[in-house]
């Protein structure tokens, strides 16, 4: 009798001990439930923020270009300084009128670069820089570009870390880059192998400029120029970018030949007469493809421009 | 008898245990769910206000600079080039051409307001009724949500008898945004 008493004694603390396991599974598989919702939770709410800092930050730059964009701006450097490393990704496209200028934000966090698809766009802006430019500080400066009248103001944005190194500019290259004060710009003093070696007439430099031929040859690739701001457009991008953007300004040349040749007419009622080829330039500039058709260009650009400042009433 | 009792009394005990603890952790659940959405409406109402931020910001900016950009610039047209001046013969242009520039500026109107000499009535600019007029509206929407001006010269060709000459009136420019 005692020995049955034990045996079920027994079996039930077994099952007992089988109840509290139970218990304690259910408690594990849900709290681990809980515990992956939270984490799995947290970090897409941590991304989610990431990317609007991001899209924020983006924007922002976007925005304060604005002032840069003002003629009496030109030849000033501006810098911009971010709280965190940043990597600002510099994207075009030739959609639609003008094409987009797109910039993407990525920042370090956790020793890690951020990712982030969200594209912020600019139709009236035309950023010339790398394919992204890295660092907390970053300079700005802007030039106007006028092609023959004045298209938009071009900014070029540098990183505080990559220097630049001018070897023998041209006279009034050198009095620019000198009234810019621009840290990273330098000229003559190339002590440090890090630099970027932008040279004048020599082919064994990071970057060549050739200022009689009107090319900038950077990677193996020529970027073709006119004009001062066109050059610097061409030495601090990629050649993707500067192509692309080339072909943005052309949408805008477009646009504008075209509010020009709209003023002309109206004008033309009041007795104010300016007889330019405005049409031409729009076709030409409807069909730009690549840098290589700006020396052509570059002659109707100039005709145009001659007979304005010679015509009854200049329309610009 | 006496362990059949146990045992139905602890099994009821297990069950009660179980019960408290599924209830228990649905509360947390509902916890951390409650948590969460409180959170994330917290942060998109902060997302929402920074749009507009930087909408205004953008406003705010754009229309110091937007009268010297190309589509709006006197330039030397009015002899020496000239800054704050817009060529009111070109905006009446762009305003005809405006469905080219709606997303253009990221603002949602952009509309010149000449304010000296004082027009006694307003009058919205057209085609038919330029230079009579005293607003001309980059679109025919009304100016809504928030806006931020500037003082500019609005200059034209005006003719007189065989004589074709610059002239300038005080104006403001004004650009519109939406509140997100």
């Amino acid at each position: 009798m005692e020995k049955r008493w034990l045996q079920l004694v027994i079996k039930m603390n077994k099952k007992g001990f089988l109840q509290i396991s139970f218990a304690w599974l259910f408690a594990i598989l849900v709290g681990a439930v809980i515990l992956f919702l939270a984490i799995y939770l947290s970090t897409k709410l941590i991304r989610t923020e990431q990317t609007s800092i991001g899209a924020q930050t983006g924007k922002e730059i976007g925005i304060l270009l604005n002032p840069l964009e003002t003629s009496f701006e030109t030849g000033k450097t501006t810098s911009l300084t971010l709280p965190v490393e940043t990597r600002i990704y510099n994207k075009c496209n030739n959609n639609g009128i003008f094409g987009n200028q797109i910039i993407q934000i990525s920042q370090k966090s956790f020793n890690k670069w951020t990712e982030t698809d969200i594209d912020i766009a600019f139709s009236n802006k035309y950023i010339f820089s790398e394919k992204y430019v890295e660092g907390k500080k970053f300079y700005v400066f802007s030039k106007p570009f006028e092609f023959p009248f004045k298209v938009a103001d071009l900014i070029y944005i540098t990183s505080s870390l990559k220097k630049y190194c001018f070897v023998n500019p041209p006279e009034d290259i050198e009095e620019e880059l000198l009234d810019l004060e621009q840290q990273n710009l330098l000229i003559e003093d190339c002590s440090d192998s890090k630099n970027v070696m932008v040279c004048f007439g020599d082919s064994n430099c990071n970057i060549n400029v050739n200022y009689y031929a009107k090319y900038v040859e950077k990677n193996n690739k020529k970027m073709y120029f006119e004009g001062d701001t066109l050059m610097y457009a061409a030495i601090f991008s990629d050649s993707d970018v500067y192509e692309c953007q080339l072909k943005r300004l052309m949408q805008r040349v477009e646009n504008l030949a075209l509010l020009y040749k709209d003023k002309a007419i109206f004008i033309a009622e009041t007795g104010c007469h300016s007889n330019l080829n405005l049409m031409e330039l729009v076709n030409i500039a409807g069909g730009f493809s690549s840098s290589e058709e700006l020396y052509e260009m570059n002659r109707l650009v100039e005709d145009i421009k001659e007979k304005n400042e010679l015509a009854e009433c200049a329309l610009w | 008898m006496c362990i059949m009792v146990m045992k139905r009394k602890s099994d009821k005990r297990g069950q009660l245990k179980i019960q408290q603890m599924a209830f228990m952790l649905m509360a947390i659940t509902l916890f951390f769910v409650l948590v969460g959405m409180f959170v994330l409406v917290i942060k998109f109402s902060g997302l929402k206000e920074s749009a507009t931020e930087l909408e205004e910001k953008n406003a705010m900016l754009l229309v110091t600079k937007l009268a010297n950009s190309p589509e709006f610039s006197c330039g030397g047209a009015f002899g020496s080039n000239r800054i704050n001046c817009v060529d009111a013969d070109k905006a009446m242009m762009l305003k005809e051409n405006m469905h080219k520039y709606i997303n253009f500026w990221g603002v949602s109107n952009i509309e010149i307001r000449k304010i000296y000499p004082k027009a006694d009535s307003d009058v919205i600019c057209n085609l038919g009724n330029y230079p009579d007029c005293n607003i001309i509206k980059m679109r025919p929407k009304e100016i809504t949500g928030y806006d931020m001006s500037n003082f500019i010269s609005l200059c034209r060709k005006e003719f007189s008898g065989d004589e074709v000459y610059d002239k300038c009136e005080l104006a403001k420019i004004m650009v519109s945004y939406e509140k997100k």
